[in-house]
């Protein structure tokens, strides 16, 4: 065995295959950057073959795809095959976390998951903290109908008020100066309109 | 609301004077001398009390004095009873005044709308 690691190797000891580690380590074929190249990858990724992949076209590989996400074959819909990426991954209701059962016994509670489960592509977006698509407890139509209707008869009635005023039902005030001409910032130069008022 | 609201938006929409728009017949009319409304405070009285714009009108004298009664009394706040009511009679005559002086535009409005029909009445 020829001993003496060349330092800058690194040992990866947390690499898939010790089996291999070792052969590079002794090999170490090649000299400069392939000799630092370990011919292992980290385990702390997901297990080879459970990564999703394409697009199933068999009904083998949908059956093969079911089973890598936990779910029945007959439950396993993946999304339809535009060219956007999204592969072999299911495509599970639009549904949050909100609206699944509080009071069972979930793995996760604040997830409102089990271990294994297979996870919505927007997951993130479904937690409960955040998008709750819960159903509402009175019918869509009928809070649109309630909200516009009273906003609309409002919008109405202000609109009646402009067109009819109410006011008090005497002449407008009467003040001195020429309706106060200066005071309001009227020209001292120009002669003001002549406001005479007169005692009852 | 309002007998006058009816009167200008139901029953009598030709003749009701609305506040809003200048009225049609002249202050003197129909008297036969009318005395002009006197302004007892100056312009340079009000502008070294700094009276609001608003309070500059007819009654700006009893103003003044209720002001003055006020900054010599503080802190006793019930001093200026008796200013305090001067003012608010003369305001209060004031608006009075005002009531008047629509009441006059409806009735002078109706008469000219009798006037008119009779007119009319004896021309047909």
């Amino acid at each position: 065995m020829r001993s003496g690691v060349s330092i800058p190797a690194a040992v990866n000891m947390a690499g898939v295959g010790f089996r291999k580690v070792v052969r590079a380590l002794t090999k170490s074929k090649g000299s400069g950057f392939s000799a630092l190249l370990s011919g292992c990858r980290a385990a702390s990724g997901p297990a080879k073959g459970s990564l999703p992949g394409p697009f199933p076209q068999t009904p083998e590989e949908r059956a093969a795809a079911a089973k890598k996400y936990n779910m029945r074959v007959e439950d396993y819909e993946p999304y339809p095959d535009k060219g956007e990426g999204y592969g072999d991954y299911p495509k599970l209701p639009d549904r949050s976390q909100h609206e699944r059962d509080p009071w069972y016994k979930w793995d996760h509670p604040d997830l409102r998951r089990n271990w294994g489960e297979p996870m919505h592509w927007d997951f993130d977006m479904y937690i409960r903290n955040r998008v709750d698509t819960s159903p509402t407890v009175v019918p869509w139509s009928s809070m649109c109908k309630q909200l516009f209707g009273f906003i609309g008869f409002m919008l109405f009635m202000f609109y009646l008020g402009e067109k009819f005023p109410a006011y008090q039902p005497v002449a407008p005030k009467q003040y001195p100066f020429n309706n106060l001409h200066l005071e309001k910032g009227g020209d001292p130069e120009k002669e003001p309109e002549d406001v005479k008022n007169f005692e009852i | 609301m309002g007998a006058h609201l009816a009167r200008r938006y139901i029953t009598e929409t030709d003749t009701e004077p609305d506040p809003a728009k200048k009225f049609e017949f002249d202050p003197t009319f129909g008297f036969p001398e009318r005395k002009e409304r006197e302004m007892t405070a100056t312009q340079e009285q009000m502008n070294l009390a700094q009276v609001p714009v608003e309070q500059r009108d007819y009654c700006a004298h009893h103003l003044l004095t209720l002001m003055k009664c006020k900054r010599d009394n503080w802190p006793n706040f019930l001093a200026c009873k008796h200013e305090k009511h001067d003012w608010d009679y003369c305001e209060h005559q004031d608006y009075v005044m005002r009531m008047k002086e629509y009441e006059r535009e409806r009735r002078l409005q109706l008469r000219k709308k009798r006037i008119e029909a009779k007119t009319e009445a004896e021309a047909a």
